[in-house]
């Protein structure tokens, strides 16, 4: 028998050094995103297309850090009609200190 | 509604729920618990609820349930009033050894004294957007970063 399950995709933690990259580097499909800053850590998070620069140009969210406990900020998507419909490599992160990382949450559909 | 027929209707509610509850174990075929992955029934129960306790693994690393179980809804928050944070991740967190912290896709910030954002404890939330069960419990790892805490969990459940 074969079921529709969400399952995370096992992304974690995203380390950026110097430039925004993508969340991964190959297509990958997800129904819901959800970008936060590292707990602890003291960057600004810039989320954004591939067209996404250091300066905030073209960003589509901005995420303060949570240095010291409360509530993370954080940017979420997710398909209203629950299809993996989300490619997380259109998706650009970028911290505002190099070597800060940013957390994703990402899932998928898939049938087991 | 006077007290008794408010007790009345607390009653049959009671009785409604433990009725599904008995359903849910009923519909288990021994590789999962429940209702099957992707299904969508007509009541919401909640399968898992209060705080959550890894304390019986050594490591105090543990999914949320051993065998698979299909939730609609999942809510996990820090507990009011606890120090560490909590950790959220995949089956993948097993590849991450000596830094549990670095496979996690959420990871929640203890708020021990209500000093910031109103008191509000850090939550994380996954919902299947068309109420099917499909977010896998089995698939939640949930690592508190002092051993012991308990973030708190709750799982609903269409059947």
């Amino acid at each position: 028998m074969s079921m529709l399950v969400m399952s995370p995709s096992g992304l974690g933690s995203v380390q950026v050094s110097g430039a925004p990259v993508p969340l991964l580097s190959r297509s990958w499909m997800v129904t819901k995103v959800t970008i936060k800053p590292r707990l602890g850590q003291w960057s600004k998070i810039l989320v954004g297309g591939p067209d996404l620069l250091p300066d905030e140009s073209n960003a589509f969210a901005v995420l303060y850090p949570v240095p010291e406990g409360g509530e993370a900020d954080a940017f979420s998507v997710q398909d209203p009609n629950g299809q993996n419909s989300i490619d997380i490599s259109q998706i650009y992160v970028y911290t505002t200190i190099p070597g800060d990382s940013v957390l994703a949450d990402t899932f998928y559909y898939r049938t087991v | 509604m006077n007290r008794r027929e408010l007790f009345g209707k607390l009653l049959g509610a009671g009785v409604v729920a433990a009725s599904t509850a008995s359903a849910v174990v009923q519909s288990s075929d021994g590789s999962y618990n429940g209702p099957p992955g992707g299904s969508r029934g007509s009541k919401l129960v909640a399968v898992m609820s209060g705080p959550f306790s890894t304390a019986s693994d050594p490591l105090g690393l543990l999914n949320l349930t051993q065998i698979p179980q299909f939730v609609a809804y999942l809510r996990i928050q820090v507990h009011p009033g606890q120090n560490g944070k909590i950790v959220l991740a995949s089956s993948a967190i097993y590849n991450h050894w000596n830094q549990f912290e670095d496979a996690a896709f959420a990871e929640l910030w203890p708020n021990y004294d209500a000093s910031t954002d109103n008191g509000r404890s850090d939550t994380w939330v996954m919902q299947d957007v068309n109420w099917q069960n499909t977010i896998n419990l089995a698939d939640i790892y949930v690592y508190p970063e002092i051993w012991g805490e308990t973030p708190l969990v709750t799982a609903y459940q269409l059947v």
